[in-house]
């Protein structure tokens, strides 16, 4: 197996970047189990960036920021994140939608909380047909699996 | 299949009323925190049915919650949710008279030091490229202060249905890579047998990265390891500059390998695991926080193909934030291509008026409209409206609300649509 210099310098990089991450000490990064809640926090509804640092030693912040975009972009933040997600939400709440059978879509079982940016608003019926043709991996990510699929099938066979 | 969903159902509902029995019981004992949270909805509306056209279908849900913490000390909890549905009408517009589902029921172990957790029983589980419901175990610990791992295992939910669940086979797991804030990489394992045959089996690789000047690089990548080939590529920029937020993100599916799920490649998806197609998008979200009040948003996203034809989605929103949750907004949105039939424009205006106590009996107000404009008919029509009206208000502390809503919709599906909807959900407790 022949190595080149470049390889080599790179792999000494990273080898020299692993033992000074080891050898640093690290923050606290042990979650609390509750986060203030918004009440607690004041009447006006805040960005975790406005609180915390964008970035510090423990976490970057700003990728928790709800923003309108949040709904449908926290996949990896939920992934490597999980128990800073549950200091505020209970463990239902990623169940109206993440669940192996949800015959209520999330929009129609929370009807009345329109501040919530949800999926499949509406005359969703209708436009899936459009979405799914030019995006079909969004429709395939939760309607995946013969159970999640049953809501197809009724009618795609 | 469930050939009987009215049993189901019922069985279900034992299940959790043992389990509350059972817990109640535990709580007492070991002065448990027991919370449980009862949502109850009574909906109405009319569809066609084999039974005859405008049948009044009145399907009630019951979605129970039960948490109880610290049983025996403070490390050990029981947490189960779960729903089951009944129609009070003569129609037959459920193939079940009754059904509902368990959506997690287990007892967790969550360790005082290095944010461990064990789990046992019904659970969702995200890890990597897992977002699956399973009956089994699933282990997640931080190893020293720049590691972290996951594993679980058990049976499959969503394979339920097919032959049952003998010889099906879910299990993964996740090893993370971790310094401080500025790196965060997970390379991720899952495989799946449905009746001792391979489903499938990928590796996942997902990762964030702290660069200079506050910039966020953030991706994943997945591998169908039955396939060969790589299913998705995601990955965006996050930069903050001033009130703005900026996410510029590449995306690209391979078809053949994405869609394959050997032999459960079924319902509308099956033909697209032999299709040949590559969906490439490139897209831009822009927010920008005005002022305290005021936040205004942009989406632009490009979709292009090997095989079919290109689109492009460009919306603009808007949205003023008042007191506690209320919120005013409104969205503007086009999807424009080469292919006609893709192509609509989306309006939709909201609101949500918190806090309303002092000045009307409810404690809230909110509306929804939404008017679909499309470039070709879908059976005849060209457009399609959506309006609700909701309003809520909450007793005994917060312990008991009450919410009311009515939506009304005139689609390509569905003639002056108009269904109503009651919500009672009762809070029990400790921790409420």
């Amino acid at each position: 197996m022949i190595i080149n210099t470049q390889s080599l310098v790179l792999l000494l990089l990273c080898l020299t970047g692993l033992v000074v991450a080891c050898s640093s000490p690290q923050p606290n990064t042990q979650l609390q189990d509750k986060h203030p809640s918004q009440g607690d926090l004041g009447v006006k509804p805040l960005m975790c960036s406005d609180c915390h640092d964008a970035q510090d030693q423990a976490f970057s912040w700003e990728q928790f920021n709800h923003t309108a975009f949040f709904p449908t972009q926290h996949r990896l933040q939920a992934n490597q994140h999980q128990q800073l997600c549950s200091m505020c939400h209970q463990r239902n709440f990623c169940s109206d939608c993440h669940a192996t059978r949800v015959e209520l879509k999330p929009s129609l079982k929370n009807q009345s909380e329109t501040f919530r940016q949800m999926p499949h608003r509406g005359d969703y019926l209708s436009r899936h047909r459009i979405d799914a043709r030019i995006d079909p991996t969004s429709c395939f990510r939760c309607h995946g699996n013969p159970q999640t699929a049953k809501n197809c099938v009724k009618c795609h066979g | 299949m469930h050939t009987c969903c009215g049993s189901y159902s019922r069985l279900l509902l034992r299940t959790i009323y043992a389990q509350a029995l059972v817990l109640a019981i535990f709580s007492f004992s070991f002065a448990a925190d027991f919370n449980v949270t009862s949502e109850t909805l009574f909906r109405s509306f009319e569809r066609d049915t084999k039974s005859g056209s405008d049948e009044l279908v009145l399907p009630g849900y019951e979605y129970l919650k039960l948490d109880v913490d610290r049983i025996t000390n403070q490390s050990l909890s029981f947490h189960a949710y779960g729903w089951v549905r009944h129609d009070f009408s003569d129609s037959s517009y459920y193939p079940e008279e009754s059904d509902g589902e368990l959506i997690y029921a287990y007892l967790e172990y969550a360790g005082p030091k290095h944010n461990q957790s064990l789990r046992l029983g019904r659970q969702h589980v995200f890890s990597g490229v897992a977002n699956d419901a399973l009956d089994g175990l699933s282990f997640t610990s931080d190893l020293g202060d720049l590691f972290s791992v996951s594993a679980y295992g058990g049976l499959p939910v969503g394979l339920a249905d097919t032959a049952g669940q003998s010889g099906d086979v879910l299990w993964g797991g996740r090893l993370a890579h971790h310094y401080r804030s500025f790196y965060n990489i997970g390379l991720s394992y899952q495989k799946v047998d449905n009746d001792d045959s391979a489903v499938t089996s990928k590796v996942g690789i997902d990762s964030a990265f702290l660069l200079p000047m506050n910039v966020g690089l953030y991706g994943n990548s997945v591998r169908n390891m039955e396939t060969e080939g790589w299913a998705e590529h995601v990955y965006w920029l996050h930069l903050l500059v001033g009130n703005f937020s900026i996410r510029p993100y590449y995306e690209m599916f391979e078809y053949d390998d994405y869609f394959d799920a050997g032999a459960l490649s079924g319902g509308p998806f099956a033909s697209l695991a032999h299709s040949g197609e590559t969906l490439d998008s490139l897209g831009l979200d822009l927010s920008w926080q005005q002022s305290p009040d005021w936040t205004f948003g942009a989406k632009a996203k490009s979709y292009s193909y090997e095989v079919n034809e290109t689109s492009n989605f460009l919306s603009l929103s808007a949205t003023w934030s008042g007191d506690y949750l209320t919120r005013v907004g409104g969205e503007l949105g086009k999807m424009k291509g080469d292919a006609a039939d893709n192509d609509y424009l989306l309006v939709r205006l909201f609101f949500y008026l918190d806090h309303l106590a002092d000045k009307l009996w409810v404690d809230f107000v909110s509306g929804d409209g939404l008017y679909t404009g499309y470039d070709q008919e879908i059976y005849g029509q060209d457009y399609a409206y959506f309006a609700s009206l909701g309003a809520g208000k909450t007793f005994i502390d917060d312990a008991l609300q009450i919410k009311l809503s009515a939506d009304y919709s005139k689609d390509p599906y569905f003639d002056n649509d108009l269904r109503s909807m009651l919500t009672v959900t009762c809070r029990f407790g400790a921790g409420q």
